[in-house]
């Protein structure tokens, strides 16, 4: 079995109410979505929104319809919940960065081996708003517009956020 | 050193320059070693970003969430707050396994509205396990209401059962397992807890189970169901 269908499996006997089967779903995720609170959240909110994440997605589990994978659908609730948590809170996240001291000249990045995994900690320490734009255009797929909308700045700025933030990336992972 | 190409690499990769423009940066990367490397880098780091792992939270959070989730199926007319036990109306089995199906079929609203409560986008219905519901004599419009719904629900298993058999074929056989096996169980578990309750009407207990249940079955026909629909 693929792990897509492993977890439309779960995914089945959850709806119906199999907390097991539903513990096996969060334990193939978690990971995934608490970085994802902690990319889009402050840190120290990121496991509590995590719970609130698994609830919710408890809840809902009878309408998710199979069209996309569980995981998927899984980021989409979670990101929805993260950016209205963020709303009611009083988070100042500066949003602008300067381009000053950016390095250009080559570096070898695309040849790390390690790429992967060193890129999570490489985001870690992009500043919020480039880090935002980055998490959710290039890590989960969202459009300029979209992200836009979700985080209430102009198109523009999501498209030059974006390109600080693989700049920034790209420092990052050369020192 | 940066040159006016720098800042549309991004856009170039991601597709987003016009025709003319893609066309003089292409141009651009045939002659100049810094954007080529650069793009390179990042199309390197976007190629794998989709694929991050995550890092688990510092501590187990698992039995604080399933704890919770307990608590997503109590069911006391309210809201966030718990609610005042003169706003509680308590349900024997019957009423309980009629709200339950319309809850299934209409959502928790309407479930309010039914009962008289007040609607909002957190009302939601739920059996409290702290608190077991006592049983009540219907009255006759009660009886009637419950007549009503147990036949609705007889006949949303019926038509979700026959669509589940005829869209079978569109499902895995792991999820067809999965779903056949759940059945069971949860159609053991009702048949059981009724032949129980009809030794010991007033055990709360067993009225939860049923009525928990029958909610059960019906979420996953229907997820099942959706699966079939979404692969037709």
């Amino acid at each position: 079995m693929t792990p897509a269908e492993i977890d439309r499996a779960d995914v089945t006997l959850a709806a119906a109410g199999d907390h097991a089967a539903f513990e096996r779903l969060y334990h193939r995720h978690v990971a995934r979505v608490h970085s994802l609170a902690r990319w889009l959240l402050d840190p120290g909110d990121a496991e509590d929104a995590v719970q609130e994440v698994f609830i919710r997605v408890w809840q809902k589990l009878h309408t998710f319809a199979g069209q996309s994978a569980f995981g998927t659908w899984l980021h989409r609730v979670a990101v929805n919940l993260f950016l209205r948590r963020r709303q009611t809170s009083s988070q100042d996240r500066k949003r602008q960065i300067s381009d000053e001291g950016l390095m250009l000249a080559a570096t070898g990045v695309a040849e790390r081996p390690d790429l992967r995994v060193a890129l999570e900690g490489a985001v870690d320490k992009l500043p919020a708003g480039a880090r935002e734009v980055f998490v959710l255009h290039d890590m989960e797929g969202y459009k300029h517009e979209e992200i836009a909308r979700m985080l209430e700045v102009d198109p523009g700025t999501s498209r030059s956020q974006l390109h600080r933030a693989r700049l920034l990336l790209r420092q990052h992972l050369a020192t | 050193m940066p040159d006016r190409y720098t800042n549309q690499l991004s856009a170039y990769l991601d597709d987003e320059l016009d025709s003319a423009s893609r066309a003089r940066l292409t141009a651009h990367l045939r002659t100049c070693p810094e954007c080529t490397g650069l793009l390179a880098d990042l199309r390197a780091i976007v190629a794998v970003a989709p694929a991050y792992s995550g890092r688990e939270p510092s501590r187990e959070l698992w039995p604080e969430i399933e704890a919770r989730l307990g608590e997503a199926e109590v069911i006391a007319i309210g809201g966030a707050r718990p609610p005042s036990p003169a706003s509680v109306r308590r349900f024997g089995w019957r009423e309980l396994i009629a709200a339950s199906i319309v809850m299934a079929a209409v959502g928790g609203g309407a479930v309010y509205l039914a009962l008289g409560g007040r609607s909002g986008p957190d009302a939601r219905l739920a059996v409290s396990p702290g608190a077991p519901p006592a049983v009540t004599t219907p009255s006759p419009s009660g009886s009637r209401n419950v007549a009503f719904a147990e036949r609705e629900y007889d006949s949303a298993v019926r038509d979700l059962e026959q669509v589940l058999e005829a869209g079978r074929s569109r499902l895995d056989t792991a999820t067809v397992r999965s779903v056949e096996e759940s059945l069971q169980k949860i159609d053991a578990a009702i048949a059981e807890a009724r032949a129980a309750i009809q030794r010991d009407p007033s055990n709360g207990y067993l009225n939860r189970q049923i009525a928990a249940n029958m909610r059960r079955k019906l979420n996953l026909l229907r997820v099942a169901t959706n699966a079939i629909a979404a692969r037709t």
